[in-house]
């Protein structure tokens, strides 16, 4: 069985830096054996925000249907699932907002109905990759999308040790982050150090 | 003299905490004097930032929606109430959706240099948010807090305060808060106050 991993470029330019920082996390998996990546572009993924309706609460399932209907099941099906987003105006973009209030399925399905979101046999073994961009220089720029993305990971069944974060600032003009000293190296770091946890776990 | 108070409703629920403790606070304002206006977010015509950054170079946003009039709105009001519940630790993807349209604004500031304001616009021009969460936890708000100020700064408002209530779930909603509406209409009353004396000035 390949290592499903699942991305969602979460900017609405495409190509642009944190697309950039994730193809580059991507392309040092695609070089291990037995690695299975689907990206998603969420500017091009038809996701709707969360109507906050709580009808999930009731019926463990999404009333709406749009391109998110196919994602719900992927995402449990992923062995790693990567978000990357650059930062406007101190958060996370709108479109990796929604997908993220989207997972309020299994929220529900995991605190409210009290289900398991992943069978037995998988839980502990599946990883979560945050990548982020922005363009101002500030060290606290990323620390309002973070607690988002936590609750994203944690109601997929992602707990916080088994997160990784490769966050870079001070990079705004498309293409910039190519001349960043470090990102590029510590993406292909990031993403041979995530599929070797990966293949640890599964042979456990 | 007119004090002009503009509510912007984020949530996607019509009338549930967050837009129940909104209109509590435009009702203290319109008790105190105040012209009020309430938008509902979920009603208008508008796409997310699309990133382009066209307005860096034209300081004028390509796309051709709601955001941009609803941003006009903004610019002439003197007291602004952006309210959003809670949802995974932010706001909503629609008010967030909206927020990242101000980049054009963003861009007259700061690159283009054609748009200012000064110190003592800035002071008589009241910016509160307002929101719920259904959690309890203290930080329920913190990933709200810093797009909310980056909203108030790009638009020359001062962040003067929040209405916020936590622990909803808990509390059976809003109303059966023990303080949380009458607070959020007391702030609106002196907010209106507080305005008038600045302008008078």
């Amino acid at each position: 069985m390949p290592i499903k991993v699942l991305a969602f470029a979460g900017s609405p330019r495409r190509h642009g830096n944190s697309e950039l920082l994730l193809d580059w996390v991507l392309a040092s998996m695609s070089t291990e054996r037995e690695v299975s990546i689907e990206k998603i572009a969420l500017t091009e993924a038809d996701i709707n925000p969360c109507r906050g309706c709580n009808a999930c609460e009731k019926l463990n399932k999404c009333i709406q249907h749009d391109g998110m209907d196919i994602y719900h099941d992927k995402i449990v099906e992923a062995d790693c699932i990567i978000l990357s987003s650059p930062i406007y105006c101190m958060g996370i973009a709108s479109q990796p907002k929604a997908l993220i209030d989207r997972a309020q399925v299994f929220r529900s399905r995991k605190y409210v109905l009290r289900l398991p979101i992943v069978p037995p046999e998988r839980k502990g073994k599946r990883l979560g990759v945050f990548l982020a961009t922005a363009g101002q220089k500030w060290s606290y720029v990323f620390d309002a999308a973070v607690p988002s993305v936590k609750c994203f990971f944690h109601v997929i069944d992602i707990k916080d040790a088994d997160i990784s974060y490769l966050m870079i600032n001070g990079v705004d003009e498309k293409g910039a982050i190519e001349n960043h000293p470090s990102a590029k190296t510590g993406a292909e770091n990031l993403g041979k150090t995530v599929i070797s946890e990966i293949k640890t776990r599964l042979a456990s | 003299m007119e004090i002009k108070v503009l509510g912007i409703s984020g949530s996607p629920h019509r009338h549930g905490n967050t837009e129940t403790l909104l209109d509590s606070f435009l009702e203290g304002t319109h008790a105190s004097g105040g012209t009020v206006e309430k938008v509902i977010l979920n009603t208008l015509q508008y796409s997310p930032c699309r990133g382009c950054n066209a307005c860096h170079k034209s300081g004028d946003c390509i796309v051709k929606d709601d955001a941009v009039i609803l941003y006009e709105k903004i610019l002439a009001s003197d007291c602004l109430a952006v309210a959003s519940p809670i949802y995974t630790m932010g706001i909503t993807a629609e008010l967030k959706g909206f927020i990242d349209r101000q980049q054009y604004l963003w861009a007259r500031k700061f690159i283009l240099k054609t748009l200012y304001f000064s110190d003592d616009h800035i002071k008589r021009h009241k910016g509160i948010f307002i929101s719920t969460a259904g959690l309890g936890w203290d930080n329920v708000f913190d990933g709200a807090f810093p797009v909310i100020t980056a909203l108030f700064n790009t638009t020359g408002f001062e962040y003067y305060d929040n209405v916020i209530a936590n622990d909803m779930d808990r509390y059976g909603g809003v109303k059966k808060h023990p303080a949380a509406l009458k607070d959020a209409f007391e702030k609106g009353g002196k907010v209106v106050g507080v305005i008038e004396k600045l302008k008078t000035i």
